[in-house]
């Protein structure tokens, strides 16, 4: 054998174990998850180091129980509604920001561009205690519209440099061709801007939901009545209630995590298209 | 990039070209009469009338892009067509509008393609189409042929002449090359560094430069421009060279002795012998060019490159006999024609 063919199966080798090794660490625990999502309380508690899940023995008791008895239905809804919220604010105010600091000229656009990203820098947890303070002494604590507010903080600084860095490729001439076939300013943002934004502000939304839907420090901080409470927050609540039982908590994980898997992978496909192909010379 | 003192007039239906090197300011300029950029100083008039505070679709004026910056997410039809509906014209005659350009330009099958889907010359073309199917009042176009390749260049620089001719429509084209200008322009504006250096037809740009700038920009070969005196011998006119004299004949010239610099386009420079001027260069090197050939000699100590018919005998080494004719000397002083 050859020293380039050792060396190509070497390395062949070694890329299928780097791979094996990152599915089960990353793939274990989901998959865990899952399985015992459907088994039952018996089940679990009689055969707990059981990695194989039975077909016949399936059982959706867990999910039922989880949704209608310990009021996750209401927390998909609660947190369903602060995320698409979140989103479309995020997603509305990064465009007009993002193409205001990229194309029009005003007075400190350069500082309002780079400063952006300073807002980042303050870590959640140093900003939690003094915002408690605060909405607690407004009385607007308890409240999952704080939470979208807090969570747009969160999110917009992001989303507008995302959209700005994704603005910056458009070629301006498009924009001026926009303008002068009749189009205002808003009119090229809407016409021309937003259709050739598409993967960057699926990028966008993505990202906002995300968060959105996975945050747990502020809303276990701000959210003291159950009806409020989103599905991470939720989570907890059961987890930490006294009937242990790990098939719920288990079931109310993959409510938590599915939805952004689905979501993901249906919007994998436009994040990766470029859209601008064809304007120009190329 | 600044302007300065720009004073332009076009006449409705003719073909104005500005014509300078990259970064001269005629995109700049452009721009500012599409109204994409304000302008600090000045008045852009439209019919007579200030544009000044009117948005670019306001303007009544279309604009033809380097990139083309065709819309990638539409068709080509509704490229040609989003001028239309952005301004209400009723459905029937956007289609009927889309039919005639489309017919005008031969891209009538290209109608339902995207534009990533087309060619550069296609591309090209709907960019044309998406300005004509307006019919603005004023064309822009900021050098829309400089991404084909040469040869398409020359037959879309045809096309669009004849096509001016056909819609007589006013136009304002920028273009870095000479060539364009020439074969297109009605009037020819020469610009450098944000000024405007002359305008005219392109004859007159071409045999009477206003300044050294815009004779060495123009035509090609580069005419041959020498530094030296001018003297008086027995009251006629002499140009005094490094290492060679130029006799100028009985050439009215308005300065009496001085600093200048001379002129001389290649192709005004023939070989022979002539009565009272005694120029001998020596070949140095020949470049064919098909219909002609370009020979590059020395003068006294300074470069010469002249035309010559392409059978001609003349080899490198060779000293021939160089003759001007006077009156197609251009003498310029401090820069400035005289």
């Amino acid at each position: 054998m050859s020293r380039e063919h050792l060396e190509t199966n070497i390395i062949r080798i070694l890329r299928i174990l780097g791979i094996i090794f990152f599915i089960i660490i990353v793939a274990f625990p989901f998959y865990w998850m899952i399985v015992s999502s459907f088994k039952s309380l018996e089940e679990l508690l009689m055969r707990p180091a059981n990695l194989w899940l039975d077909i016949r023995k399936i059982n959706f008791n867990a999910y039922y129980e989880v949704l209608f008895e310990h009021g996750f239905s209401r927390y998909i809804a609660n947190s369903t509604y602060v995320s698409i919220i979140t989103v479309a604010l995020s997603v509305t105010l990064a465009t007009v920001g993002g193409y205001a600091v990229t194309r029009l000229r005003f007075r400190g656009q350069a500082f309002m561009s780079y400063s952006i990203l300073i807002i980042y820098m303050f870590p959640a947890i140093v900003l939690v205690i003094p915002l408690y303070v605060v909405f607690s002494h407004m009385g607007l604590r308890d409240s999952i519209h704080v939470l979208i507010l807090v969570y747009l903080a969160q999110t917009l600084p992001v989303a507008l440099y995302m959209l700005r860095s994704y603005f910056q490729t458009l070629p301006v001439e498009i924009e001026y061709a926009g303008l002068i076939d009749g189009c205002s300013r808003m009119g090229v943002i809407w016409r021309i801007i937003i259709p050739l934004s598409a993967p960057a502000l699926a990028s966008v939304a993505l990202y906002t939901f995300m968060i959105a839907w996975n945050e747990f420090l502020f809303a276990f901080m701000f959210l003291d009545t159950p009806e409020k409470f989103t599905l991470s927050r939720g989570v907890v609540q059961l987890a930490g209630s006294v009937h242990l039982s790990k098939q719920l908590v288990m079931a109310a994980s993959v409510m938590v995590t599915v939805p952004i898997l689905v979501l993901f992978l249906f919007f994998e496909r436009y994040l990766v298209r470029g859209l601008t192909s064809g304007a120009m010379k190329g | 990039m600044a302007l300065s003192r720009v004073d332009i007039k076009v006449k409705d239906g003719e073909f104005c070209v500005l014509l300078g090197p990259s970064g001269c300011g005629k995109s700049t300029l452009l721009n500012i009469i599409a109204g994409l950029i304000p302008q600090d100083q000045g008045t852009v008039l439209l019919d007579g009338q200030s544009v000044d505070s009117l948005a670019p679709r306001d303007r009544d004026i279309a604009m033809v892009f380097q990139s083309y910056a065709l819309y990638p997410h539409m068709s080509v039809s509704q490229n040609l067509s989003f001028g239309l509906r952005m301004r209400g014209t009723p459905k029937p005659t956007i289609r009927e509008s889309v039919q005639w350009v489309a017919r005008l330009l031969g891209i009538e099958d290209l109608l339902d393609r995207k534009p990533r889907e087309l060619s550069g010359g296609q591309r090209q073309r709907v960019a044309m189409g998406r300005a004509l199917v307006r019919r603005p009042k004023l064309f822009l176009l900021d050098e829309p042929l400089s991404n084909l390749d040469a040869r398409l260049r020359a037959n879309v620089r045809l096309e669009l002449k004849q096509m001016h001719h056909q819609i007589q429509g006013t136009m304002i084209y920028v273009t870095h090359d000479q060539v364009e200008a020439m074969t297109l322009g009605d009037k020819v504006v020469v610009m450098r560094d944000g000024k405007v250096h002359q305008i005219g037809p392109p004859e007159a740009i071409y045999s009477y430069p206003s300044n050294t700038f815009v004779a060495t920009f123009i035509g090609s070969p580069e005419i041959n421009l020498y530094r030296g005196m001018l003297v008086r011998k027995d009251g006629l006119p002499h140009f005094q060279g490094a290492g060679f004299s130029l006799n100028l004949g009985r050439l009215q010239i308005d300065l009496k002795e001085g600093e200048v610099e001379v002129g001389i386009r290649p192709e005004d420079i023939g070989t022979g012998q002539a009565e009272s001027m005694d120029l001998r260069a020596k070949v140095e090197m020949i470049s064919y060019v098909g219909s002609e050939k370009y020979i590059h000699a020395r003068l006294g100590d300074e470069a010469l490159t002249f035309c010559a018919p392409k059978d001609t005998a003349l080899q490198p080494g060779n000293v021939v006999h160089v003759a001007v004719d006077p009156g197609r000397v251009h003498i310029f002083h401090k820069g400035r024609r005289i």
